[in-house]
């Protein structure tokens, strides 16, 4: 941990734009900067463990049988017998059902996020940065949209989605996915607080279309908040249980987070009913909820790469 | 909040080349002129948005609205769901969890965010500082019925890879873990380990774009870090920081998904009635009374409306500087 | 009221399709006696409003993942009838999926499935009740829609879940009384002989304590404690006399002795309040579960699983429950599933069949289902096949003579009473508290919760 350091600002994200400007106190830190260096570690650790502790006992649980689950060692290893009986009993699992329910998520959430960017990335820019009369109003109209209780908006939703006809196709589900004020408003903050205005202004003065404006100047700048979009975007829309519920009658359209209500529903340990030749066991659940989270960590450490490459990186791609 | 910036102008280079972002904040600019074709350009950005919110937002709040001054056949009822629901037996006693609650959750979550977030931005090594971002997001992937069975087991003393821990605090079985005297704590807990990695990767992006010389300035000028995060970061951050506050607000009042998770997976130890949300969410699909739901929404809104209002204000959130 | 089918089959019509159609008119025509389905709001020929009819349209039927083998029985006796399954969560564990799916369909007026399957006996009660604008939900069996003869056929009392204001509105699956279920290999071991009442019950539970603690002869940690215990015990919980009434009396002696036999069970630690499916369960009590009252589920769940108990065969037997001292036998009741039939179908000729196929035949009913069935004819059949495979120790008549026996005096209502009890006593016992001292609470909160769905409280 000896290059932890207190002195802000990422050396080494900067590296390649400039070269790297050394804390005057090199590596041999003042008494200060190592308790300073220290509190940090002390810090980092805790909470990652606080993080990690319960998502590793839950990656272990998927390699035990039920019995080791219960008895054994909370962090000690199953077996991968363990972990390949597990895995074909999800698989078994109404016939593959989980492979549908994966196919379904990841075609919501990809259409949606896709419809997403393409409105709300415009909508922030204009938000921030340009005049028109409505803006405050849209400012405010959406932020009251976002404190609604999500309760309250099922019945209307449902109803407005029966009418045209739309319930039962993929649609009404994208649609309502597709409707992220969050994301307009981390865009509309992010283009408020970090684009230099110096910078529009002398693109317009060198006769930029105000659409050139934006996606010339102002998108290349903003890669860091559309990746962050995009990120909460998929997994919003691939977490959301309760609508694709309502909204979907038919059980080979469900998404993953629906499936795994059924999966959950078909273990002994919370439906007492369902003990018998069909039923699921706690460790496959724990697979089938390991296989629910990877798409969105890989989606996670994909946008990871450009939410580093801050404003300033972007900034020389001229 | 209230701390001076140090004058940026005075020691970064100034404008040496058009990366180098002015600090942002200049009070009084002139406001930019209009011209019609920005006019336009506005409204055509906005526009698919817009569309999305009226038909997702607006149109669908309206018919809360009106549903919940309306009898379940159409005629105007006045206050008679608010009345109704006021007077709710299990109203009061959501009203008192949700309060607690929302207290613990949000200073929590508001200090401990920050706190996060300005130390691993503080890591100059870039694979540990990627690290701790991943691994403080990776419950945030975890929603709904995954995460019954994690707590099922990492709540009950006897198999939970913490036993040692709730021990410490003398819980011995898992209802004894979570009587309703700790509900409020185990909440929070639960809620920010799934929802504290979002909002940190969130201020980590808003620290990087703070411009490196208004950091080396405050460098150069003696500012050790703890001087720099209260006098430069954090005054920087400040819509940041005021969004999440609101939509943290909101999360909390509307507070859900981890009383319902516990629901399930104590078989209704936790009652299923604890939040306010959840009892909307009774009200509309155990009594079939979607007036009476729709009551407690907009009562719901009405809060959260009031308290987000203090957040908007000082986070000058719709300021256009 | 036209109602759109909901999702356009891809149905295999070849050349027989037009036999098969008017084969499935025949018998529409036949049930439903030769009257033309009237679509007005007036009610049908077996007292409800039905839609036009369909022959032979494909019918949408939800089942929870252990019944999709009904459905694939189903399909391979009648490869004939066009149905669409669709699974759900069963409504288990307090989701409420089915009801609050049918409320949207209400509000919708389109989109109902033609038969559903339910794991709660709470759906009856509100399914079949008209609810703003829409009909409701459940078809009344009883008023011609299935034979009469069928619904004789069910062991007396299993219908009385699915049995609002005199009618019949589900078919019960199966069976979920209590019984007790007993290990004989300790019983033999410790010398102890069988308690038939609730007295020597007791008396039991002090003798274990003392010579051989650790032991237990049951456990009150689950939600359904109260139909365990309090049921049999004949205490008023919620007496449903109308449709929307229900009497509730929990100070009473009958629900005083039983609460007085838990407490004094608990303190000594012969009854666990531990929940027989938390983890910690298994760990602690694998092995030491001298007998445990509970219902018929129980022999698969818990005792015959290798997730639970897992006691090796010849070792567990079931009796009949135990009474008070002097009074007649009576049991009480966890659970045991439902199959519904919509009012909305455009197919009730092929929703009976399903519904007659799974509640009753053979084919699904003793080879398949996990529970004892609540037909009679076929529950016999699984008796004995159960009794043949050596699983058990001693004779399984005690599960036939105590299906007919649960308390009628516990009704149905359409709120959860195993929520209830565990909001309000489950943290009162597993803290150290009494059973005694929350019985008022216990009964203020089952008054509370029955207002707030509408119930008058006498």
């Amino acid at each position: 941990m000896t290059a932890l350091s207190t002195a802000p600002g990422h050396v080494a994200d900067r590296a390649a734009a400039r070269p790297a400007k050394r804390s005057p106190a090199g590596l041999r830190g003042t008494p200060g900067q190592w308790s300073g260096r220290f509190v940090v570690a002390l810090v980092l650790l805790a909470f990652g463990l606080f993080f990690a502790i319960p998502i590793v006992w839950l990656l272990l649980a998927t390699t035990k049988s039920p019995t080791d689950l219960i008895q054994n060692n909370p962090f000690s290893f199953g077996s991968l017998d363990g972990f390949a009986v597990n895995w074909n009993a999800l698989f078994a699992f109404q016939d593959g059902a989980v492979v549908g329910w994966l196919g379904n998520s990841a075609l919501y959430s990809v259409v949606a996020l896709a419809i997403t960017l393409v409105v709300s990335v415009p909508a922030g820019y204009a938000l921030a940065l340009t005049e028109f009369r409505l803006r405050r109003a849209l400012l405010v109209t959406t932020l009251v949209v976002m404190l609604i209780p999500n309760t309250a908006l099922v019945l209307p939703v449902f109803l407005e989605l029966n009418t045209v006809g739309l319930i039962g196709s993929p649609l009404a589900v994208i649609l309502p996915f597709s409707f992220f004020p969050f994301g307009v408003y981390l865009t509309y903050i992010y283009f408020s607080t970090s684009i230099p205005r110096d910078l529009l202004a002398a693109a317009r003065i060198d006769g930029c279309t105000e659409f050139g404006v934006f996606t010339r100047i102002a998108l290349p700048l903003a890669t860091p908040v559309v990746a962050l979009v995009a990120f909460f975007s998929f997994v919003q829309n691939w977490n959301n249980y309760f609508l694709p519920f309502v909204m979907l009658p038919a059980s080979d359209q469900y998404p993953m987070q629906v499936g795994l209500t059924s999966l959950l529903a078909s273990t002994p340990a919370f439906n007492p009913s369902s003990a018998g030749a069909a039923s699921v066991q706690l460790p496959t659940l724990a697979l089938a909820t390991i296989m629910s989270v990877l798409p969105v960590l890989i989606v996670f450490l994909f946008s990871q790469r450009f939410l580093v490459s801050g404003m300033t990186a972007g900034g020389t791609k001229e | 909040m209230t701390a001076t910036v140090p004058d940026v102008e005075a020691t970064a280079a100034a404008g040496v080349t058009p990366r180098l972002g002015r600090s942002p904040r200049r009070p009084g600019r002139a406001s930019v002129r209009r011209s019609p074709v920005k006019n336009r350009m506005g409204y055509l950005f906005v526009s698919g948005y817009t569309v999305l919110m009226l038909v997702f937002g607006v149109f669908p709040a309206l018919y809360a609205l009106v549903l919940s001054v309306t009898t379940i056949d159409g005629s105007f009822a006045g206050f008679d769901n608010f009345a109704k629901v006021l007077g709710d037996y299990r109203f009061l006693p959501a009203v008192g969890h949700v309060a607690v609650y929302l207290v613990i959750w949000l200073v929590s979550l508001l200090v401990l965010v920050v706190l996060l977030a300005l130390v691993v931005h503080a890591i100059r090594i870039r694979w540990l500082s990627n690290a701790s971002r991943f691994i403080f997001y990776i419950p945030g992937a975890l929603a709904g019925a995954s995460s019954v069975m994690l707590w099922l087991f990492v709540l009950d003393p006897s198999v939970s890879p913490v036993g040692w821990l709730l021990e410490a605090f003398g819980f011995e079985s898992f209802v004894q873990t979570i009587n309703p005297a700790n509900l409020p704590v185990v909440f929070t807990v639960i809620a920010f380990w799934t929802g504290a990695g979002g909002w940190i990767v969130i201020m980590y992006g808003a620290l990087n774009n703070i411009p490196e010389e208004v950091m080396e300035a405050a460098k150069i000028d003696g500012a050790n870090a703890v001087q720099t995060a209260v006098r430069i970061q954090l005054p920087m951050m400040k819509k940041w920081i005021a969004y999440m506050g609101i939509m943290s607000l909101a999360a909390g009042t509307q507070l859900f998904v981890e009383p319902q998770l516990l629901s399930q997976a104590s078989n209704a130890v936790v009652a299923n009635d604890y939040s306010l949300n959840q009892l909307a969410y009774l009200y509309a699909f155990q009594q079939n009374d979607f007036n009476g739901s729709a009551a407690i929404s907009i009562l719901l809104l009405v809060i959260a409306l009031a308290l987000s209002a203090f957040f908007v204000a000082r986070g000058g959130l719709f300021e256009k500087d | 009221m036209v109602q759109a089918p909901e999702r356009t089959h891809s149905p295999r019509r070849r050349f027989r399709s037009l036999a098969l159609l008017s084969g499935a008119a025949a018998i529409a025509l036949l049930a439903s006696g030769c009257a033309g389905g009237s679509s007005s709001a007036s009610n049908g020929e077996f007292g409800f409003p039905e839609t036009e009819q369909q022959a032979d349209s494909t019918i949408t039927v939800w089942v929870d993942n252990t019944r999709v083998a009904a459905a694939d029985a189903f399909k391979a006796a009648n490869p004939d009838v066009p149905i669409d399954v669709v699974t759900y969560d069963g409504s288990a564990n307090g989701s409420n999926s089915f009801q609050t799916k049918i409320q949207l369909f209400d509000k919708a007026k389109k989109g109902w499935p033609d038969v559903v399957w339910s794991t709660q006996t709470n759906d009856a009660a509100w399914a079949s009740q008209t609810s703003p604008g829409s009909q409701p939900f459940a078809a009344q069996l009883d008023g011609g829609l299935v034979d009469s003869e069928l619904i004789d056929g069910f062991t007396a009392g299993s219908l009385d879940p699915c049995t609002v204001d005199g009618k019949v509105y589900c078919l019960r699956n199966d069976l979920a009384q209590n019984v007790l279920w007993y290990d004989k290999t300790l019983f033999d071991q410790f010398g102890y002989t069988l308690p038939t009442t609730w007295e020597e019950y007791q008396e039991l539970g002090e003798k274990v304590a003392t010579e051989h603690p650790g032991y237990i002869i049951g456990a009150a940690g689950d939600a359904w404690t109260p139909e365990i215990y309090m049921w049999a015990s004949k205490c008023q919980a919620g007496d449903v006399t109308a449709v929307r009434e229900i009497t509730v009396d929990t100070t009473s002696e009958e629900c005083q002795r039983m609460a007085d036999l838990l407490d004094t069970s608990i303190a000594n630690g012969s009854i666990t309040t531990e929940s027989v499916f938390s983890p910690s369960f298994v760990q602690k009590y694998a092995g030491k579960v001298l007998a445990m009252p509970g219902p018929v589920w129980y022999s698969g769940a818990i005792f015959n699983s290798p997730d639970s108990l897992n006691v090796p065969a010849g070792q567990i037997g079931a009796a009949t429950p135990p009474t008070w001292d002097g009074e007649d036998v009576v049991t009480g009741n966890v659970g045991g599933g439902t199959w519904y039939i919509s009012s909305h179908s455009a197919n009730l000729a092929s929703a009976k069949k399903f519904v007659e196929f799974a509640a009753t035949s053979d084919e699904y009913q003793v080879e398949l289902n996990p529970g004892l069935p609540a037909f009679a004819a076929a529950g016999e059949k699984w008796v004995a096949k159960q009794a043949d495979s050596g699983y058990f120790a001693g004779d399984l008549d005690a599960l036939t003579d105590s299906a007919s026996l649960v308390w009628s005096g516990w009704g149905s209502p359409t709120f959860s009473q195993e929520a209830v009890w565990a909001k309000t006593v489950t943290p009162v016992i597993t803290s150290g508290g009494t059973v005694s001292d929350t019985l008022e609470e216990w009964g203020q909160a089952i008054k509370d919760q029955a207002q707030v769905n509408g119930y008058k409280v006498g």
